[in-house]
């Protein structure tokens, strides 16, 4: 998956234009209540209540969806079996117990993720950022995130044309071959951001800039109605697991 | 390697946040008197906090026959110091979660603390070691990049460990469990990083005599 691919779903995406502070309800909220309710059922509503949002809401594409979840799949896999085995004085053996556990943490892993996978794909990183900044987080540490996140996808086109002009070379023929071009593109990456940020540096001097990036951007005020529903939504899911567990 | 998104239980995923909140907000506040006294200084901080994201989503291939990714974390502790490593490594950590879903944000204070804090520091501290005990330049490289590495995963696998005990064995036999799981990739990784390190220092550093091209690098930021 390319750099710029959930940066440009999460731009396209519809919900582009709903203010922050109800997708970040949504998207922290429910991220409270994957880590914080007992996974049975707690893990499995957190699931279907962000999926319902992400899907019929934010209308996400299924395709991309899929893929993205799918990376951490490969940990939660191998760091899940860890839980069904045991070392003991006979060697590694099936854990009696271990099946729950096991499935109790795949669950709760699988429903943040889909949290953070809402998060990453309705909501650009510049939009959180400025979020940071109405929450008092010192403006200079927001500022360089935000220039950090204007840099990164320059320099990612930079090392993508340098990577595709070494494939094209035959760079990437043998294994040795392959690791020696990566190290070239680095090698010659880190002194291209470093001059980028220089010209830049001088750019700016020269328009008198003090140390602050004023950039227009549409401040949407929050829709009380929008907010008090995803505020049900989450109260029904805490009700719901607390009715289950009561009862279990 | 990553810890991913609510694999950690919320009072461990709270207790790393507490334990790394020291180092990156020392990291922060000497950042926020740089970036004070220099404003400019703010580009040189921000285009190294990109590369250092795109290097670890640039593609390496692996012993094990699947590619795999650099981290970066013996790279940077060499040529930025590990202190403005653990600021510039919460940055590339909090961009792989929201950029790649890669990592998390829960898991962000635990992950901070084994790549951007435990890796660096081994990094940095082989890399001074080397130095002492006069081994080669190239040597001392990959010592200190694979190294870090391997230190980023042995922390990892405790840090999984004493979330998730063993049944019989507890801790030290979880720490087992999870360290040979990861050990099929992470070792591997270790040594191509070692090895990849040492080609960009020797590229980036040019025809420069070796107790120079550090010197050299830490003044090339400037």
């Amino acid at each position: 998956m390319a750099i710029a691919t959930l940066d440009r779903a999460a731009s396209l995406n519809p919900w582009r234009q709903r203010a922050l502070a109800e997708k970040a309800l949504i998207g922290f909220g429910f991220l409270a209540l994957a880590l914080l309710l007992p996974p049975w059922p707690g893990a499995l509503l957190v699931s279907l209540a962000i999926c319902a949002f992400t899907f019929f809401g934010a209308r996400v594409p299924l395709r991309l969806w899929l893929t993205t979840a799918a990376l951490p799949l490969g940990f939660l896999a191998s760091g899940a079996l860890m839980l069904v085995v045991e070392i003991g004085a006979g060697g590694v053996a099936l854990a009696p117990g271990g099946l729950v556990p096991a499935a109790e943490l795949a669950g709760r892993a699988m429903a943040a993720t889909f949290c953070l996978i809402f998060l990453a794909m309705t909501t650009p990183m510049a939009d959180l950022f400025g979020g940071l900044r109405r929450l008092r987080v010192p403006g200079e540490l927001v500022e360089l995130a935000l220039l950090t996140y204007r840099f990164v996808f320059l320099i990612a086109d930079e090392a993508a044309a340098m990577t595709a002009a070494q494939r094209a070379r035959l760079g990437h023929s043998s294994r040795r071959l392959w690791l020696r071009s990566t190290a070239m593109v680095i090698a010659s990456l880190l002194p291209r951001a470093l001059a980028r940020a220089r010209r830049m540096e001088t750019g700016l001097a020269a328009r008198g800039w003090h140390g602050e990036m004023r950039v227009l951007s549409t401040r949407l005020p929050a829709c009380g109605r929008r907010l008090a529903l995803v505020v049900a939504v989450q109260l029904a899911v805490v009700l719901a697991v607390l009715a289950v567990v009561g009862l279990g | 390697m990553h810890i991913m998104e609510g694999f950690l239980p919320a009072s461990h995923a709270f207790g790393w946040t507490v334990v790394s909140a020291p180092f990156v907000l020392a990291g922060a506040a000497r950042i926020r008197t740089i970036v004070r006294e220099r404003p400019e200084a703010r580009l040189t901080l921000a285009a190294s906090g990109a590369f250092a994201f795109v290097l670890s989503a640039l593609k390496i291939p692996s012993v094990t026959g699947s590619c795999s990714h650099p981290t970066g974390t013996g790279l940077g502790a060499i040529v930025f110091g590990p202190s403005v490593m653990a600021v510039l490594g919460v940055i590339v950590l909090l961009f792989q979660a929201l950029l790649l879903a890669h990592g998390g944000l829960t898991t962000l204070g635990a992950n901070a603390f084994s790549m951007a804090i435990v890796g660096p520091w081994v990094a940095y501290g082989s890399w001074r070691l080397a130095q002492v005990v006069g081994l080669p330049f190239a040597a001392a490289v990959f010592l200190a990049a694979a190294l870090g590495d391997l230190a980023t995963y042995v922390f990892t696998s405790l840090q999984l460990a004493l979330a998730y005990p063993d049944p019989v064995s507890g801790y030290f036999g979880a720490a087992l469990k999870f360290g040979s799981i990861f050990a099929i990739t992470q070792i591997p990784l270790a040594i191509a990083e070692g090895l990849l390190t040492v080609v960009v220092i020797e590229a980036l550093s040019g025809k420069i005599r070796d107790e120079d091209r550090i010197a050299a690098l830490s003044g090339g930021r400037e």
